[in-house]
């Protein structure tokens, strides 16, 4: 360089382009961010019992609204055990997603989240009015506020075996509890095969103990959130499940964790389950075809006052106070509820809508499924909207009773009964004092 | 000028570190304050939160929290689910703790004779210690299954049950509460083993030749002469099973989620159960900080018998 000289001119050129370069050149050389920076919307849900429901969602539905919002999405996905635990990391930390996604109602939640009302007001006027499975599940009538937003929830049908229940003579399977009893005590007697109706402290019996005392008219409380549980409904229930346990099942209902009736159903094990068609989709998809023709559906299944079943999964969006883009996750909730048809199509019917009309060929497309053995096998889906209903029937499901739900007070409540391990008067004595409590500390909290 | 200034400048401040290096009262302090602060940061802070939260009112949606006393004590305290729990939870922990460490005696004194692969046998021993807890009792889970069960499978093929009569690991409440104890020693063998082989290692040779010339047998030898020389390390692996054992879920949850009908259902599981499942953060860390006095007491117990049977 010795020898070279910079005249003032050469110098303010370079100066000058250096300086350009610097502050123009991002907007320069990528047109894209000429205009303000793009909007952002994080989603967090929780991995898809089917596959293919997350492969659309993710790559495919976000992908096309951000295009059409200009707005850059990312979903983060985690498994189920992980999602309480996450959303009070979010909730501490007052840092997270936009919109997230719960498998049940997150009542305890509130005071962190986003009204809904005006969401539900806004898809309402596109599609008409949500089911009350889908209002019980997000709204708390104490403080008149929307919590979260459901748009759609999991049916749980029961799965019997059809070859065994034919044997029996019920080639359509058992539309009573009483015929589960009777008919599950006989095909294991003559086939080894037991009923599959878990008695341990997970979510699936959590939702059929449920199934079974709303079925007798036995409930946690009742339309305005007053205890019940105390009733004599509910302890003719715990005697019926001590009875189907004793007649039907075995101890292996004991140490079961969600998936374990779908394993024992799948693997030909159990005459019956309750549980949502994932295990049916999986029977589907056995290189052996012969179990899945054999796995059929029912709808719920009667008791001495009604016949009655839960949601098995009540999926639900919340918006915390916190998110960065509220207005975006709201309008993203509206567009995927009113565009819901594609979900239900892509996760293969696991859910179902909470808006009616969004799927209004619903009835047809059940009706003829080419994965299905036979094609219709879930045309039996097509009154769920009628006998799906929320934990906490016929009230809300609000912080008491998901405390409940989430200690399983119930679950043991009926275990120990049909164990042999408490009298059904003792077992309902201690789940009472425990509901008693839990009530008392969420009227106190200013949410019961 | 300026640059001769610069030249005496740079060794005083070089000095001055040098000076903090010579100094054992500073560089001690200076070489344990990264330890110290990670430990305040991860366990410290956290363990004052929940200390904080379990005399509030705090709920999973809620940042405000109410000063309510020990209400939320008085209130879980005499619960049918609080008193079974805590029951589990000492049963789990001292069966636990003294299977592992009888086991990690007899694993520690085949491991100080000289044999032939025993780097396998070290880095098979190792593996529960070293591989993520979750896998490995998702391995076991899998092991007990009340379908899949690898034990069970061959216990059926050698004839020795019949297909109606598996053994329910997880079903039965003697079973679970066996089941889960058994994953937990597994878990913790490895860490209580390498302790008590460093304590064996310590010990001079002489001693032990001492003794063999005097004539003393396998036990009088073990007993007398060992365990009390490396009683101090003997003791610090039983303190950190103990606290492992009170304070630790994973086991339980992945396995039995406190069932058979609450039979296995220890503090830390019911901590979390009521705390994150059910929404109650206050009563969640009522329960999981109720040991707390306890485990205390029993470190420092543990610490000053350690401290005084240290030879010197």
């Amino acid at each position: 360089m010795a020898g070279e000289t910079v005249n003032r001119r050469e110098f303010i050129k370079a100066t000058g382009a250096g300086a350009l370069a610097t502050g123009l050149g991002a907007n320069i050389i990528i047109p894209g961010r000429s205009h303000a920076a793009k909007k952002t919307l994080r989603i967090l849900n929780w991995v898809h019992f089917v596959p293919a429901y997350d492969e659309w969602f993710n790559k495919k539905y976000v992908v096309e609204w951000g295009q059409k919002n200009d707005t850059e999405v990312t979903v983060d996905n985690i498994g189920i055990a992980g999602v309480n635990a996450r959303a009070a990391a979010e909730v501490s930390a007052q840092k997270g997603h936009d919109l997230f996604l719960f498998n049940w109602p997150p009542p305890s939640f509130e005071e962190q989240t986003v009204d809904m009302k005006d969401v539900y007001a806004e898809i309402e006027k596109k599609v008409g009015k949500p089911i009350d499975l889908a209002i019980k599940s997000t709204y708390n009538p104490k403080t008149k506020k929307f919590y979260a937003l459901s748009p759609s929830f999991t049916p749980d049908p029961v799965n019997y075996r059809k070859d065994l229940f034919t044997e029996v003579g019920l080639p359509n399977g058992p539309r009573t509890w009483d015929e589960v009893r009777v008919k599950g005590a006989e095909i294991k007697k003559k086939r080894g095969n037991p009923v599959g109706i878990g008695l341990a402290n997970e979510i699936d019996t959590a939702m059929a103990m449920r199934t079974i005392m709303y079925s007798w008219g036995s409930h946690e409380q009742d339309e305005a959130g007053n205890l019940t549980l105390k009733s004599k409904q509910t302890l003719d229930a715990i005697k019926f499940v001590k009875a189907l346990f004793q007649e039907t099942m075995t101890d292996e209902v004991f140490t079961w964790d969600a998936s374990s009736n779908n394993r024992a159903v799948v693997s030909g094990k159990v005459s019956l389950v309750l549980n949502a068609i994932s295990t049916t989709r999986t029977a589907e998809k056995q290189d052996d075809p012969a179990m899945s023709k054999e796995i059929q559906l029912a709808k719920a299944l009667r008791g001495p006052v009604r016949a009655i079943g839960l949601e098995h999964v009540m999926q639900c969006y919340v918006i915390w106070k916190f998110a960065e883009n509220i207005d975006g996750a709201k309008k993203f909730l509206v567009d995927y509820v009113t565009n819901f048809r594609q979900a239900f199509v892509a996760g293969e019917f696991y859910d179902f809508p909470c808006f009616e009309k969004t799927v209004p060929d619903l009835q047809k497309l059940i009706a003829n499924d080419p994965k299905a053995h036979p094609p219709d096998k879930y045309k039996v889906l097509d009154d769920v909207l009628k006998w799906a209903t929320n934990v906490g029937y016929p009230g809300y499901a609000t912080a008491a009773i998901d405390e409940i739900y989430g200690t399983w007070v119930l679950n043991v409540m009926f275990a120990k009964v049909a164990a042999g391990k408490a009298t059904p008067e003792a077992a309902l004595d201690e789940a009472d004092a425990a509901c008693r409590r839990i009530f008392g500390k969420w009227k106190e909290k200013g949410l019961v | 000028m300026a640059t001769l200034e610069r030249d005496l400048r740079a060794p005083a401040a070089g000095r001055r570190f040098g000076f903090v290096l010579d100094r054992p009262e500073w560089l001690g302090p200076l070489m344990i304050a990264p330890a110290v602060l990670y430990i305040v940061a991860i366990v410290g802070l956290p363990f004052l939160l929940a200390l904080y939260y379990s005399v509030s009112d705090i709920s999973m949606g809620r940042r405000t929290l109410g000063f309510v006393g020990l209400k939320n004590f008085i209130s879980v305290i005499p619960t049918s689910k609080f008193q079974t729990s805590l029951q589990n939870t000492f049963v789990f922990a001292i069966v636990s703790q003294v299977l592992v460490i009888i086991l990690a005696n007899i694993l520690a004194l085949a491991l100080l004779k000289e044999f032939r692969g025993k780097w396998v046998v070290r880095l098979l021993l190792l593996l529960p210690w070293v591989a993520p807890i979750s896998l490995g009792t998702i391995g076991w889970l899998w092991i007990l299954d009340s379908i899949y069960s690898v034990i069970n499978w061959t216990l059926e093929a050698f004839g020795l049950i019949t297909a109606d009569g598996w053994p329910m690991y997880l079903g039965k409440p003697y079973l679970a509460m066996g089941s889960v104890i058994t994953v937990h020693v597994w878990r913790l063998l490895p860490l209580a083993t390498v302790i008590i082989l460093a304590g064996l290692t310590s010990i001079p040779k002489d001693i032990h030749d001492a003794a063999q010339v005097d004539g003393a047998s396998f036990w009088r030898h073990h007993f007398q002469i060992t365990v009390p020389l490396i009683r101090p390390i003997l003791l610090v692996a039983l303190l950190f099973g103990l606290v492992f054992a009170f304070t630790d879920m994973v086991v339980i949850f992945v396995l039995t989620r406190g069932g058979p009908y609450d039979t296995t259902q220890v503090l830390a599981s019911l901590a979390f159960f009521t705390g994150i499942q059910g929404g109650d953060l206050a009563e969640g860390a009522a329960i999981a900080i109720f040991l707390f006095p306890l485990l205390l007491a029993v470190a420092f117990v543990f610490l000053r018998i350690a401290r005084r049977s240290e030879v010197t």
